[in-house]
């Protein structure tokens, strides 16, 4: 067979796949999970007291490339929107209203992540594509309260990709994150784990081996191949089981070592969806006997599969969103210089506690006219937060040199003259000037070109 | 479904043990030995000292009596005393320093004076010390403006007016009250702080390392670089202006800002206020074996001679830092310059080592 008539056979048959029917129990136990984490995330978020501390205290936000719009609403409407963030998962798990619900909440969740880009963590990105995938889905076509209130729209039936995509999303994170693990840094030196584990060593039994070299790369090379791999595993039947308590004792290990909060228990329960349809039925049985909820007789005999241009569209949607995110964490190798030390292209790409990275960052403003100069006090503009995130990133510390050029403008010195003396230090590397110090950042633009004042690591 | 409760069961239990594991209560908190030496041995001694400092301002102002100078400069004593006293507190601005009803460092150190709200303030007998208006115009501030600012004899004169007796009571009265407050919730607090695990926001660990780092901040910007001319407001380079140092009237600029760093120095090396050594930073930092990024060598000790160099530089002035700033400026760069180099080896080094997160929120690493 030629090339060309392969391809296109194997092609066929993937979207045959695609669209062939499964059982919905994964789909409707993954809505359960999602819309309740979702719901004890945000719960979490609020009583921690992140709204005010994130989206009211702030004067100034740290804003995403081509989002300079996305603004926070003040602390009604941030609280407001908090409301609807938690009314919207709890109806995703019911299953109610589910398609308004899945908009709103990835609409909302996306707009508070947009606000201020100090805030980005992967797992919120995660969160992100998972709900707008969720848009999509047919989660709610059974036990769920809209089927209560239209049996009719009832299935027991999905078409493989509606599970696959999930399996898909959840995968990347792993495996890409296994990716960012090849690197010299964390292969060959055991950083910036050795520092992690030594600030560990009061834990009770183990502790006193985490002072030794050979279990910091112990540690290391297990994390990047278990990262590699337990996708593929749980993919597979046979070791579905090991894979998925492998998962939960890296989780649970994760977990007591850095300060990840939600992270684990998300990833943890959300991988279920690997399990087979028949466990899903069972899980919906036993939550039917403990709500005492009754199977309605009357199941609907409806379909969902797609026929003719739907079914093309679709495919070819999934696939335009598979590249991407396969291609999208790569766009670093546009870049010249050392990733960890410029993290341009570093953002959306699963690159998960990889670096041990802290900054100083001392800011001058001179005035044009008279020459004179002195210290921005990072206090009077950003919180403590922000004030640490942007001193190791390049994009940030230009964005920071905006703000207060603008701050100064909107007092009366015109064209200031901004410059940095910024102090990195990288997986315990010495802390060296980081960026330009003679580079006036107001003059420059912010945009995705190579920032060619950031000094060689 | 048996198994997949047990599956279950397995799940739920291992989440269960991260979330209450090592650092489980009864366990030993990492930081705990820290938590109590600073506590018992420095935080309320320190504040105890403060307080009968209070007193003790409380005793020489009753006492004062205008036709007596030894009874004025007995006050004036007294005051630089309290105000020495004062360098060793500011740093403990959480928990109950922190409450609103307390707030000490703003109520009684807002600096510089506001000499004419405290004049007008006087000149009306009525004021209410809790509006933020005079927050500028009334504790240490007030009283280094109010017992310097003229010669002793024109002062005695002054003093003679007995308004201007009662605002210092007022004034000092507002302090000692929210001494008080800070002393007796302690008592409660102690072990709250003592006992504080994780590193999250409101962790002793949080807590006291950013507000450790926050205060030597302010020593180098406020007591420092803002009257030199080195620093800015919002954005905008400001001159020169002496009049902003601390302790402008009494001239005790320089003696305050050592203070200060010996405080700060003292909470780092683990030193009690009964001068016996306990665990500080420093231990801790020698315990993690921690490698300085900012110079060559062991953080614990590099952030020791650091402390050293600065408190050194300070020391060297034989006048008051608004003459040194008008008469030998180059020099108080250079002493800038060793305020400056401190801030990475607290930023980059110290706060990685105690995983201090000055991060609000989770964080994944990057």
């Amino acid at each position: 067979m030629p090339m060309v008539t392969k391809i296109k056979s194997y092609s066929v048959q993937f979207s045959q796949w695609l669209h062939a029917e499964t059982g919905i129990a994964a789909l409707v136990v993954f809505r359960i999970i999602f819309g309740l984490m979702m719901f004890a995330g945000t719960v979490r978020f609020w009583t921690k007291g992140w709204v005010d501390s994130l989206f009211i205290q702030p004067d100034h936000f740290f804003h995403y490339y081509g989002f300079e719009w996305v603004k926070p609403m003040g602390e009604f409407g941030m609280y407001a929107v908090f409301t609807l963030l938690i009314i919207s998962s709890l109806f995703i798990a019911l299953g109610l209203f589910y398609r308004w619900a899945s908009v709103i909440y990835f609409i909302l969740f996306t707009y508070i992540e947009l606000i201020d880009i100090t805030n980005y963590l992967n797992h919120y990105y995660f969160i992100s594509l998972v709900a707008f995938l969720m848009c999509f889905l047919p989660a709610n076509r059974s036990f769920s309260v809209d089927v209560w209130r239209r049996p009719n729209i009832a299935v027991q039936k999905v078409s493989n990709w509606t599970i696959a995509a999930i399996k898909f999303q959840l995968a990347l994170v792993y495996f890409f994150a296994g990716v960012a693990k090849l690197n010299p840094d964390w292969l060959f030196d055991a950083m910036p784990m050795s520092i992690w584990l030594q600030a560990k060593t009061h834990w009770p039994i183990v502790g006193h081996l985490f002072a030794e070299k050979w279990v910091a790369y112990s540690v290391s090379w297990m994390g990047c191949i278990f990262d590699l791999t337990v996708a593929f595993f749980l993919l597979s039947k046979r070791f579905r089981p090991f894979a998925y308590l492998a998962l939960v004792i890296f989780h649970l290990i994760t977990g007591m070592m850095f300060p990840i909060g939600m992270f684990p228990w998300i990833m943890t329960l959300a991988t279920l969806i690997f399990f087979s349809t028949d466990f899903h039925e069972k899980i919906i049985i036993f939550i039917r006997s403990k709500l005492n909820v009754k199977v309605r007789s009357s199941i609907g005999d409806n379909s969902l599969i797609l026929h003719g241009f739907k079914k093309k569209f679709l495919t070819g949607f999934l696939l335009a969103y598979v590249f991407f995110q396969m291609l999208f964490p790569f766009r670093y190798l546009l870049y010249p210089g050392d990733l960890f030390w410029t993290e341009q292209g570093y953002r959306f790409s699963w690159r998960v506690m990889l670096m041990e990275k802290a900054g100083t960052a001392f800011f001058y403003v001179t005035d044009p006219e008279t020459g004179k100069r002195g210290e921005v006090n990072n206090c009077q503009f950003l919180t403590a937060t922000q004030e640490k995130m942007m001193a190791t990133q390049p994009d940030l510390i230009l964005q920071y040199a905006h703000m207060i050029k603008q701050e100064v403008e909107s007092r009366g010195l015109k064209d200031p003259i901004i410059n940095a003396e910024v102090y990195v230090t990288l997986n315990g590397s010495r802390s060296k000037l980081f960026i330009d110090p003679k580079v006036n950042l107001a003059a420059l633009e912010d945009d995705l070109k190579h920032k060619d004042w950031i000094l060689d690591f | 479904m048996k198994r997949f409760l047990r599956l279950a069961g397995v799940v739920l239990g291992l989440l269960c043990l991260s979330s209450c594991g090592p650092n489980g209560p009864g366990d030993n908190v990492e930081y705990s030995d820290l938590f109590e030496n600073v506590a018992d041995n420095i935080i309320v001694p320190r504040y105890a000292q403060f307080q009968s400092d209070l007193s003790a301002l409380e005793v020489g102002l009753n006492a004062f009596d205008a036709s007596d100078v030894q009874t004025l400069i007995s006050l004036q004593e007294q005051f630089k005393a309290t105000y020495l006293s004062w360098q060793s507190v500011s740093v403990f601005e959480f928990g109950p320093a922190a409450q609103y009803s307390a707030l000490l460092r703003i109520n009684c150190n807002s600096f510089p004076a506001n000499v004419s709200k405290i004049e007008e303030n006087i000149e009306a007998g009525e004021y209410n010390l809790d509006f933020p208006s005079n927050y500028q115009a009334k504790g240490l501030p007030a009283f280094d403006y109010i017992l310097f600012h003229v010669g002793q004899n024109e002062l005695l004169n002054e003093l003679s007016n007995a308004s201007r007796i009662a605002y210092m009571q007022d004034c000092l009265a507002d302090m000692q009250n929210r001494v008080d407050e800070v002393i007796n919730a302690w008592d409660t607090y102690r072990n709250t702080f003592v006992g504080s695990e994780d590193n999250d926001q409101n962790s002793s660990l949080s807590l006291l390392f950013n507000q450790y780092l926050y205060d030597y901040e302010k020593l180098k910007r406020d007591k420092f670089s803002l009257p030199a001319g080195f620093a800015t407001q919002y954005g905008i380079p400001l001159d020169v202006d002496t009049s902003l140092v601390e302790g402008h009237f009494s001239k005790m600029s320089f003696q305050l800002i050592d203070a200060n760093l010996a405080a700060l120095e003292n909470i780092y090396l683990g030193v009690g206020e009964d001068g016996t050594d306990g665990v500080g930073i420093f231990e801790k930092l020698k315990e993690y074996n921690a490698q300085s990024t900012v110079v060559d060598g062991d953080l614990a000790v590099a952030i020791q001679e650091q402390f050293a160099v600065c408190r050194e530089a300070v020391d060297q002035y034989t006048n008051d830092l608004p003459f040194e700033i008008v008469n030998n400026i180059s020099q108080v760069q250079e002493t800038s310059n060793a305020f400056q180099k401190m801030v990475p080896m607290m930023k980059n080094d110290m706060r990685s080592y105690l995983s201090v997160t000055v991060t609000l929120t989770d964080a994944d690493g990057d």
